[in-house]
């Protein structure tokens, strides 16, 4: 009698909850709009090319060597691996048969046509803000522009129960709540500018920002919990604090950072893994003004509270003794061996051709989970017409772990540089990871 | 007792999660060696790691020896005439096939010389290096660099025997029937060494005085007698080993990149440009068997 009671209860409770999950795409939102523009305006076409652009939906809408926005990309969640999907206008596969009202819906509400919730790999909680303008001029370029692919959508591993999308709708309203953009009070409009980019189109808090417990963001714009930007680890890569810190941009100037949005690389580093796509396809294709008013926003974000405002003073000793032949400390002598023909003794690189470690922040980052993977894997900077070469650092998978785990301590550790150890069993870690993870965008090799 | 199990749960649990991944050891570069007469012989070289050195009773020796090599210009001005170290072609310290490593030159001195037609100790051998690709003057035999240059590649040899020689190959195969295109030359080098290099070729300092990347002509760069002023033997190690830090290939993202064709052209273009003479070119190839590509 008892049991049954509680089975009754846990029944309607489970059905109640369904209900409302369900009914959410019914009444959260607020009814989409009308389409407003003419989407045969070159203009409006251009428009939109352009906030794709800057929204880097290739980057994810595209499988290693496949076709221009026809999904297809792995990306590794905690439960399986899902699949991008076909967003060109291909009627069966693609997104051809949406209505404007179905695609506004899809990428700033994460809901399917059918109204199933999208899983939040997909950036709509960033894409809340996009202004209504930039997301029907993107819906234009889209139908009119991208090339119909067929391609079906591949489905994704997680196992039932988990891949049921319906309890993703109670997630949306927690975790991605309706929002629009709201500007900074007293700020410059370049400021602004930066703003609606950084958090929306460019979601850069989709790799930057830490994630909570339900792999939500922690903080979709520059609130006053400052975890907005604080750097977080995804897919192995850590993707560093972009906050005015020690560890963050502190040490970047905004002429390196623009020099970086531009060209893929300055005077100290050059991007690599996630971020070389994002400038490949995105960030130097944006205006001069736009690159500028990111370098705006984000050097002007304070930085966490608790953290490091800049590193007390060090002097490098390293170099000297390096020139000296003194290679006792502890990976010394694998750093000549391996690393200082190209990143030299004096950890300085050659500029805009070897990053430099010395004062790099990829390499005292809080977390070495990016120095760990680059060191293993290699990886490539993006091509840009500014450099006449594009350069690459190959694997190190033939050394040990205990010799990747001391080289990189004395390059964490070297020089000016400042950081904890790399341990052994990082090392160990990150190689079987890699083995695991699927296989990611690689540059350049869309058709 | 509860909490005697309890602990030992955890314990038995944190031991798992710290083993879980088993940790990896270095997977090391492994080759055939062959004896004195090219035959096959059960003996593996494997290229040591640096940190070998240490084991060694003469290691400050061959360390000293392996800086000479790595910074040559920095260390011994008077006897380096251009901005080159050895290493500037003697890649990743000489344990590179194909970028003229030193594995096998321990063992393979004295040995026959096509250029002088005689026999030719070790230390004529170096210093035909500093005098020409490095545009110097030589080391002299008995001094402390040039034993300890020979120490390094005594401890790169490892415990091959004198005279057997490890499966290693110093270059790589070029087709020396290709006719060179100086414009096509001057096209790649624009895009594809110029960048490390410099557009006139005067290459690149580091910012703590170590030459990085050598001249590849005029007054600093190797002089007309060096084997790299040769087009099919320059062309070789282009087509092998440059551009470096370009693909990913192991260690250094070096070369794999320019056809044969291609790594003629570019070749072609930097070996005819101007560089220093070399008086004693005059003794070379006495009775008169020069190869075609030899500059005189």
């Amino acid at each position: 009698m008892k049991v049954t009671k509680w089975v009754t209860i846990a029944a309607l409770l489970f059905v109640a909850v369904l209900g409302f999950s369900m009914s959410m795409p019914h009444w959260y939102y607020p009814d989409a709009q009308a389409y407003q523009l003419d989407m045969n305006d070159p203009d409006v076409l251009a428009k939109g090319e352009y906030a794709a652009i800057a929204g880097d939906c290739v980057a994810c809408h595209t499988a290693p060597g496949g076709q221009k926005f026809s999904g297809g990309l792995a990306m590794e969640t905690p439960v399986g691996v899902i699949y991008s999907t076909n967003i060109t206008p291909d009627k069966a596969t693609g997104i051809g048969s949406y209505s404007y009202q179905q695609f506004e819906k899809a990428v700033r509400q994460g809901l399917r046509s059918d109204n199933a919730p999208l899983y939040h790999a997909m950036p709509y909680p960033s894409y809340q803000v996009v202004s209504d303008e930039d997301i029907q001029a993107m819906y234009a370029y889209f139908m009119k522009v991208v090339l119909p692919i067929q391609k079906e959508n591949k489905d994704s591993t997680i196992p039932w129960p988990l891949n049921m999308r319906w309890p993703m709708h109670l997630w949306q309203m927690v975790f991605a709540p309706k929002r629009d953009f709201a500007p900074i009070a007293d700020a410059t409009d370049a400021i602004n500018r930066g703003a609606y980019l950084v958090e929306g189109l460019a979601h850069c808090g989709a790799c930057h920002t830490p994630r909570g417990i339900a792999f939500q963001e922690k903080s979709l714009s520059a609130d006053s919990n400052n975890h907005f930007l604080a750097g977080a680890v995804l897919e192995g890569w850590y993707a560093k604090s972009l906050r005015s810190e020690a560890t963050g941009l502190a040490s970047w100037t905004e002429e390196e950072l623009f020099d970086f949005f531009t060209t893929g690389r300055n005077a100290r580093t050059a991007a690599f893994g996630s971020m070389a796509d994002v400038i490949a396809h995105s960030t130097q294709h944006m205006t001069a003004e736009d690159r500028w008013a990111m370098v705006k926003y984000l050097k002007q974000l304070p930085p966490k509270k608790g953290h490091q405002v800049e590193f007390p003073e060090k002097t490098d000793t390293t170099t000297n003794k390096l020139l000296a032949g003194d290679y006792s400390d502890t990976g010394a002598l694998e750093y000549v061996e391996h690393c200082a023909a190209c990143h030299r003794l004096d950890g300085l690189g050659a500029a805009r051709i070897f990053p430099a470690l010395d004062n790099n922040s990829i390499v005292f980052a809080e977390d070495p989970s990016s120095l760990i993977q680059v060191t293993l894997e290699g990886a490539r900077m993006p091509n840009t017409p500014h450099d006449r070469m594009a350069f690459a650092m190959p694997g190190f998978q033939h050394l040990s772990d205990q010799e990747v785990a001391d080289v990189l301590t004395f390059i964490r550790q070297g020089w000016s540089n400042n950081a904890s150890k790399v341990e052994v069993k990082d090392v160990a870690r990150m190689r079987d990871f890699v083995k695991i993870r699927p296989s990611h965008y690689v540059l350049g090799s869309e058709k | 007792m509860k909490k005697l199990i309890v602990a030992l749960v955890v314990i038995v649990a944190a031991v798992f999660w710290w083993q879980r991944t088993p940790l990896t050891d270095s997977n090391p570069y492994v080759f055939a060696v062959v004896d004195e007469e090219g035959k096959p012989t059960d003996m593996k070289y494997t290229v040591p790691d640096d940190k070998d050195i240490l084991t060694q009773e003469n290691s400050e020796q061959i360390l000293y020896g392996k800086r000479l090599l790595n910074e040559t210009k920095r260390l011994l001005p008077d006897n380096v005439g251009a901005a080159m170290n050895c290493n500037s072609c003697h890649l990743y310290q000489g344990k590179l096939e194909y970028g003229d490593p030193y594995i096998n030159t321990y063992n393979a001195f004295p040995q026959f010389n096509s250029r002088a037609e005689r026999v030719v100790t070790i230390e004529e051998r170096i210093n035909g290096c500093f005098q020409r690709s490095m545009n110097g003057t030589p080391l002299p035999e008995q001094s402390d660099e040039m034993k300890a240059i020979i120490a390094y590649y005594k401890w790169l040899a490892q415990d091959v025997p004198h005279g057997w020689q490890v499966v290693h190959q110093n270059t790589g195969p070029i087709d020396t029937s290709l006719q060179p295109n100086m414009d096509k030359g001057e096209e790649i080098y624009g895009a594809m060494c110029a960048s490390c290099h410099g557009d006139n070729g005067e290459g690149m300092w580091d910012a703590s005085g170590n030459i990085m990347f050598p001249p590849l002509w005029g007054d600093d760069s190797f002089n007309i007698g060096a084997g790299m002023a040769r087009l099919y033997k320059a062309a070789a190690f282009v087509k092998y080993n440059m551009p470096m830090g370009y693909t990913m290939n192991r260690p250094q993202g070096q070369g794999h990149v320019l056809t044969d064709q291609e790594a003629v052209d570019v070749s072609y273009y930097f070996t005819q440009k101007p560089r220093p003479d070399f008086p004693a070119k005059v003794y070379d190839w006495p009775s008169g068997k020069k190869p075609k590509d030899a500059r005189y």
